[in-house]
């Protein structure tokens, strides 16, 4: 993580600070670690306010007034606009993505991406297929991939249908 | 065909029955043409990569491929690591970035699945691309665009593929219109359901790839609180549920069957050190 933020701030991606922030969609415990049997330091109504710090899988750390502590991530809805600094990786600023207005603004973006018009009129392109089969991965290299990253493979069952 | 097919079957029944017209089971043999129809009307897996082969060619038609390969070979692995944890470990998948601001993903039957530069960009670590892959992956497995097509204004046409009377070489250009029709299923989006199947099964297969689960609805959030007036995301809103909505189930799904899995890695320092990286 050390590295990440290191290389981040090398090549000057953390443009700014701002504070990101979501609200409570339930009513919630802020629990002191990231872990369902961690303590219990305060509950927070449904729609309230806090600061988010970070996220681990399905925990988000956030700060309540003065309280700083971990809640269910999918208990949260981020607050449009203040997601600028989360969201934007490396390639963000490589590639040029067009960015969003802060604060909620209504501003839409100048660069128009792939639209209905072009998929409905879309012409073949094999050459570009061909192009894109070559950096299709062997199983081979993808378990070599996952040896690498310490990805284990785990059984687990596909979940029960939800709403039908 | 089918036409013929029924004829066949009913004389078939018949003639087996002649000597004792009072047992004829009628029913029975409706049931039997039924089942032979069913049968013909699924399109066999090289037929299916062939369809998405074409659908893939047009999609590259529409949006150049990311002239980055790094990020390529990246996204094939980590596709590929996820599509052997599936019940289709062996069709040839292939995966690719899309050269494209826009902010969406695609999959075409046989194993094709594309996501645009827009989505990627937004994306923190490797367990969130690979939520994303898992959820497009999901929609191959259950061959949800093939179930649009046979229910879609060009079902005839996919009928004769499957009945073998359209065949994939030679360039039979009612091929090509169900190679449109194809195409077209990304600008009006498959069913609700399928792309609640595709999520539910897609947290399932990241957890089994050894990623935290939580990767995709992570994306989710981060898109959720992208302004909805941007135009990147216009396609996206019009082709699928609301991200609350698909929030709201996940959550509902994931808790507790996946929390033994939470702890897996994420991998945020391999994904930013290949999506840092010039080429």
């Amino acid at each position: 993580m050390k590295r990440l933020i290191a290389a981040l701030l090398t090549l000057g991606f953390i443009a700014s600070a701002a504070a990101e922030e979501a609200i409570t969609l339930r009513s919630t415990e802020m629990k002191a670690k990231p872990y369902s049997d961690a303590q219990t330091l305060l509950t927070l109504p449904e729609r309230s306010k806090v600061e988010v710090l970070q996220r681990r899988a399905s925990w988000t750390q956030v700060k309540s007034g003065k309280t700083t502590g971990w809640v269910k991530m999918l208990s949260l809805q981020l607050v449009r606009g203040t997601t600028q600094r989360r969201a934007d990786n490396g390639l963000r600023s490589l590639f040029n993505v067009a960015q969003t207005g802060r604060g909620g603004s209504n501003v839409t973006t100048g660069v128009r991406g792939l639209s209905e018009e072009d998929l409905k009129n879309a012409k073949p392109n094999p050459q570009a297929l061909a192009e894109a089969q070559q950096f299709a991965a062997t199983k081979a290299e993808a378990k070599r991939f996952a040896m690498q990253g310490k990805l284990k493979a785990q059984q687990v069952d596909y979940l029960p249908g939800g709403e039908r | 065909m089918r036409t013929l097919v029924l004829m066949m079957v009913l004389s078939l029944s018949v003639s087996a029955q002649a000597f004792d017209f009072g047992n004829f089971d009628l029913e029975k043999a409706v049931k039997t043409v039924q089942k032979i129809k069913k049968a013909n009307e699924d399109v066999s897996e090289p037929q299916e990569i062939e369809l998405g082969s074409g659908i893939a060619s047009n999609l590259l038609g529409a949006a150049p491929l990311l002239d980055n390969p790094e990020v390529q070979r990246y996204v094939n692995r980590v596709g590929r690591w996820i599509a052997l944890q599936t019940e289709r470990p062996d069709i040839p998948w292939q995966f690719g970035v899309l050269d494209d601001a826009d902010i969406n993903a695609f999959a075409a039957p046989g194993g094709y699945v594309f996501i645009t530069k827009g989505l990627l960009a937004r994306m923190n670590n490797e367990a969130e691309l690979a939520g994303v892959l898992a959820h497009e992956i999901s929609h191959v497995l259950r061959k949800h665009h093939l179930q649009a097509l046979k229910k879609g204004a060009r079902s005839e046409l996919f009928s004769d593929l499957a009945n073998d009377a359209i065949k994939t070489q030679g360039g039979d250009p009612r091929l090509t219109k169900l190679v449109s029709a194809g195409t077209e299923i990304y600008a009006r989006g498959l069913d609700k359901q399928d792309e609640f199947e595709s999520d539910r099964m897609g947290v399932v297969l990241a957890a089994r790839a050894g990623y935290d689960p939580y990767g995709l609805p992570a994306v989710l959030q981060t898109l959720q609180s992208i302004n909805p007036n941007d135009s990147n995301l216009a396609l996206m809103f019009k082709t699928h549920p609301s991200f609350d909505k698909r929030l709201q189930l996940l959550a509902d799904e994931m808790t507790p069957a996946l929390d033994a899995y939470e702890r897996q890695p994420d991998l945020d320092v391999r994904f930013a050190g290949v999506m840092a990286a010039r080429k």
